[in-house]
């Protein structure tokens, strides 16, 4: 069936209550509104008010109730209401969520649900792309869907993984349309090739894969042949696809909205450069937000990756002969 | 305003027990229905705690253990409230509760191998209802509630008790895990040792009014008690749990005590503190208290405290002999082998490649 | 009875030292464990350090006022504890390779790491690794990428000698049963690299022609009677060296760079050898100022050397036309050659054979052969290339000497 990210989220979250009575949603607004941006939609009137459920206003406990519920034998799938709200949250997330298995041999199969990124026209705090703090951490798993199918296929396996995983929603696709496949689930930790190409490997995730397939096809028309990669997970990150692209292109452009210093670009980077140091034949090139904060939503086109600054990163990548 | 109303008029089945400055009355001193071995039990887990936990200092300051952080002082409230909870019940400690841990059952030589740098987590939580530490301060108050919120949902007739110092009080996460929990009407005891000092910082700094009164504005009740006295916390925490077993909610109980150690090992705590004060403290030490409250009651001779003070030292030589011989897990094991339930390729890649890196010297 | 020592423990999350103010025994003493043995500050507190031996202080080995280091020796004590019932080790400050607790450590590095000659030679890495595949010095190398950096390009210009071909190892794939796997390396990696080069940057397109190779055969024969055998080869490259001259288009080359057309001014002319190793291309230089003979002479010697690998650099590099064959023997007419990049336009030559030709109405029996030509399209239009090979056709079927 066709349908937007934000309804193939939505049906990831109901069929994962049907399928496992563990299972808990809660948040910020997630009952009788479904979301501030449906994503729970009409889940609390199927699935009732003690599976799904509002929460007082604090995210530092509704993440440490997340680890609470979870060592009592459920499967919380909290919410954290946008990417620059999550900070409250850190400690929990990074002390406990992250390391409470290493501690005590005890999964927490959490999953935190987070919209990410911008594009939106939003003010301050609710366009940011926080994913790098969290991929940095041992003990948790990233991952971000960048269609449809995958945010079906992937919410499902995030959330029936024992592990916790934080799951970064690119709230500018949540109405993107696509085919999803309710019987598909998408393993966490692979990558995939989302268009062929020779010329040089364009590597995003969450938002910007989208962007880098409009890059590549404006590409095309100038004779040259860019390959795509959705990471969709950042942590396990698979390298093994990245690779044998760039042994192919000898050439790769990171992209993301996070700011390009400390991204998480810089670590597919240096992954590519350590892995395939003499395939290279041109320095991998990161394209991202700048490294201001977000800007206000006026500005913002002028802060995101967009197509002419992949083109000109491939422009550049190229120009090594 | 009618809920919040009628659920503070409600009677509270803890502040009875009580007299108006937190001490257990006579009465309900007289009627906690424990007989002769568990009155003397109490008495006897005190002695051992304590004796365990100086063995553990001594076992530092002979370059054994990393760091210890002393209970010493506060053994009423570990032996009083652990003793007052079914062992179904789960107990969430910061990182000073190893009186409780041992209370659980957990060996305490296994336990000093945390300290000992080998492990971040040395007892399984699930076999004694007794969680992992929780080193930064408050964030276990947040699970301990979350935790009974799942006992709520499973309708079972469990009580959570979660435990933290005076300091944590200051926390957000304190707050808002008391703010979730009355919402909620979670089955959750908190119990905050009060002993006055957060390493340095007195409770004055800490906190401009009353903790046990906090408990109000989030909707249930908190009571102030004499938390060396340890069947006055019996009795509280027991109230406390039964009430929150029967579906009544959380409750707070501040159990005022002193920490007569330092911080940790690594603490000198004539830097910051008066030796009066302390020395006022240990007059009212909860094992003095507890043993002439008991001889009172002819229920304490000297015969069963030799007997005690034997078992003591019986159980920190062992621990101390134990501790000797423990053996410390293979690395890649200790280091790899509990981060992820479902490793990924790359992360077992990388232990292979440590693994292979390492050589017996 | 044995003797233990006591070594000063880190009293406190990694000091390094601690000053002794007091001795609370005396040598001869007796202690039991556990027993006040001294009086210690260190940076953070005053502590007392318990005995952790029963037995008989031996020895205090330092004096109050004094400081002692973290794991220097702070006391001997005569004990009957032996070492297995006691732990004498302490936790830290010992240093690897005492006891229990440090039986394991991280191999320590072996060798340490060549000096790496430093050269101010800005090469991408795949560049530095094709040059020293190919044996190129990248000192001697302008690059022309940019800010000078040596591109692919460039050491595929300077490249030394035939490319080293190594030996094609065959891999099985467990996870494939019955599929084989086949390590690419050397030349066959740099065709491949080649090929996907041409037809992923150049559009190209192709053409064909017969002609009618009376005049060629003709001329062969003539030539064998005076005893100067010339091969078909070397007719073609005459013409198409002509040709060429006619149309200097077809000797061009886009640079992608500017989007400028380059155009040679001399035709060197590669001759696409099949040899053991695979394709090779030694380059012809000025065939358009050699004579049938000269053509002949030197195209043999190309051909022998590429066969045998003896060719100097500069006999296989800087083509600006590649010329080819298409089915030398068998049943194959003809075939789309590729370019070989950054060139214009390759010409593939079929076999000579009688063919069936229409001549002044009538169907004759007459020597003929296919002429491919593939052109790149940014350049040369369709009717440029016709226009082209209509003289390359021309040219072939009026051969009179």
């Amino acid at each position: 069936m066709e349908a937007t990210m934000a309804k193939a989220l939505n049906l990831a979250l109901r069929d994962s209550l049907a399928a496992d009575p563990g299972t808990l949603i809660f948040g910020e607004d997630v009952g009788a509104l479904g979301g501030v941006f449906r994503i729970t939609d009409g889940l609390q009137k199927e699935f009732g008010d003690e599976r799904v459920f509002d929460t007082p206003l604090a995210e530092s406990a509704i993440i440490g109730v997340a680890v609470g519920l979870a060592l009592r034998g459920f499967r919380p799938v909290p919410e954290i209401q946008f990417d620059g709200f999550i900070y409250p949250a850190f400690e929990q997330i990074v002390s406990h969520v992250a390391k409470y298995r290493n501690r005590s041999g005890i999964a927490l199969p959490i999953t935190i649900r987070v919209p990410f990124g911008g594009n939106i026209g939003a003010v301050e705090h609710h366009s940011e792309s926080p994913e790098a703090y969290f991929a940095h951490t041992a003990g948790l798993k990233v991952v971000a869907p960048s269609t449809p199918g995958d945010a079906y296929g992937l919410l499902r396996e995030a959330i029936a993984d024992d592990d916790p995983v934080v799951f970064f929603e690119p709230k500018a696709r949540y109405y993107l349309k696509d085919e999803i496949d309710q019987s598909t689930r998408v393993p966490i930790g692979k990558a995939r090739v989302r268009r062929e190409g020779t010329g040089a490997t364009v590597i995003g995730y969450g938002p910007t894969v989208l962007t880098a397939l409009q890059a590549a096809e404006a590409a095309s028309k100038d004779d040259r042949s860019l390959e795509v990669i959705d990471l969709r997970s950042l942590s396990p990150l698979d390298m093994d696809t990245v690779m044998a692209s760039v042994a192919k292109t000898h050439r790769a452009i990171v992209v993301h909205e996070a700011p390009v210093f400390c991204g998480f670009g810089a670590e597919v980077a240096a992954c590519i450069s350590h892995d395939a140091f003499d395939l290279l034949e041109a320095p991998v090139q990161r394209v991202g937000g700048l490294n201001t904060p977000y800007p206000p939503s006026r500005f913002e086109k002028l802060y995101l990756p967009d197509v002419d600054r992949i083109l000109e990163a491939v422009d550049l990548v190229l120009a090594y002969g | 305003m009618a809920d919040v109303v009628q659920v503070m008029s409600a009677e509270d089945p803890v502040r009875r027990l009580f007299t108006q400055d937190g001490t257990l009355t006579d009465d309900a001193r007289t009627s906690l229905g424990l007989d002769r071995e568990a009155l003397r039990d109490l008495y006897r887990r005190m002695v051992v705690i304590r004796r365990a936990d100086q063995e553990a200092l001594n076992l530092q300051r002979q370059g054994q253990l990393g760091l210890w952080g002393q209970f010493l002082g506060q053994e009423a409230v570990h032996v009083g409230a652990t003793l007052a909870l079914r062992e179904s019940d789960w107990i969430f400690p910061s990182y000073r509760e190893f009186g409780m841990a041992m209370c659980r059952g957990v060996d305490p030589a296994e336990m000093l191998t945390l300290f000992r740098g080998h492990t971040h987590g040395a007892w399984d939580p699930k076999r004694y209802h007794f969680a992992p530490l929780a080193i930064p301060v408050a964030t276990q108050v947040p699970h301990a509630v979350g935790f009974a919120m799942g006992c709520r949902l499973k309708q079972t007739d469990e009580a959570v008790l979660v435990t933290f110092g005076d300091g944590a009080t200051s926390e957000g996460d304190w707050h808002e895990a008391m703010n979730f929990a009355g919402v909620f009407r979670s089955p959750v005891v908190f119990l905050c040792q009060n002993n006055f000092w957060a390493i340095s910082v007195p409770l004055t700094r800490q906190t401009a009014g009353s903790i046990a009164e906090r408990a109000e504005g989030y909707g249930f009740p908190g009571l102030r008690i004499d938390g060396n006295d340890i069947l006055g916390v019996f009795a509280a925490t027991r109230a406390a749990a039964e009430r929150a077993r029967r579906g009544d909610g959380p409750y707070l109980i501040e159990a005022v005590t002193y920490r007569m150690g330092a911080h940790t090992s690594s603490d000198d705590p004539t830097r910051y503190r008066q030796a009066s004060e302390v020395e006022a403290w240990s007059r009212k030490d909860p094992i003095v208290r507890y043993g002439t409250w008991l001889k009172s009651k002819d229920l304490l001779d000297e015969k069963f405290e030799n007997a005690v003070r034997q078992e003591a030292d019986r159980v920190a030589i062992e621990m101390r002999e134990k501790l000797a011989r423990a053996v410390m897990p293979p690395a890649g094991d200790a280091m790899y082998g509990h981060v992820y339930e479902r490793p990924s390729e790359p992360f077992l890649r990388e232990r292979r490649e440590f693994e292979a890196s390492l050589e017996e010297s | 009875m044995a003797d233990q020592t006591f070594n000063l423990p880190d009293l406190g999350e990694g000091l390094t030292e601690a000053q002794l103010m007091s001795w609370r025994v005396d040598e001869g003493a007796r202690v039991e464990v556990n027993e006040p043995l001294c009086d210690v500050e260190t940076a953070k507190a005053v502590v007392v350090i318990p005995s952790p031996f029963a037995g008989v202080i031996r020895k205090l080995h330092a004096k109050p006022g004094e400081s002692v280091d973290v794991g220097a020796p702070l006391v001997t004590i005569e004990s009957a504890q032996g070492p297995g019932e006691q732990s004498p080790d302490t936790l830290v400050g010992y240093g690897p390779g005492r006891g229990p607790e440090s039986g394991i450590r991280r191999r320590p590095r072996t060798s340490a790491p060549a000096e790496t000659a430093t050269s101010d030679v800005r090469a991408a890495p795949f560049v530095r690794q094709l040059a020293k595949e190919r044996g190129v010095d990248l000192a001697a190398v302008q690059g022309t990428g940019p800010g000078g950096r040596i591109t692919r390009a460039d050491v595929e210009a300077a490249t030394t000698g035939p490319p080293q071909a190594e030996p094609v190892a065959a891999l099985q794939a467990a996870a494939e049963p019955g599929v084989r796997r086949v390590s690419v390396v050397g030349l066959r990696k740099a065709i491949a690299r080649q090929m996907v080069r041409s037809v992923s940057t150049i559009p190209q397109f192709t053409e064909f022609a017969i002609f009618d190779a009376s005049a060629l055969v003709e001329a062969r024969a003539r030539a064998k009677a005076i005893g100067r055998s010339a091969t078909p080869l070397a007719y073609f490259v005459r013409a198409v060296a002509a040709s060429v001259r006619a149309y200097p288009m077809l000797n061009s080359s886009w640079d992608e760079k500017t989007d400028e057309i380059v155009i040679k001014p001399e035709v060197n002319l590669g001759i696409a050898v099949n040899t053991e190793k695979g394709l090779l291309v030694p380059v012809l230089r000025k065939a358009d100022s050699l004579d049938l003979a000269g053509i002949a002479q030197k195209s043999a010697r190309l051909i022998e050397g590429a066969r045998a690998g003896s060719l100097s650099p500069a006999d296989m590099t800087g083509g600006t036309i590649t010329l080819t064959n298409v089915g030398a023997s068998g049943p194959v007419e003809t075939g789309t050659p590729i370019i070989n990049p950054p060139e214009c336009c390759v010409v593939g030559f079929g076999a000579i054979k009688p063919r069936a030709m229409v001549v002044g109405g009538e169907v004759v029996a007459r020597p003929g052969a296919w002429i491919s030509i593939s052109v790149d399209h940014r350049i040369v239009d369709g009717a440029m290339a016709t226009e082209f090979l209509t003289d390359l056709v021309g040219r072939l079927e009026k051969i009179d000497d």
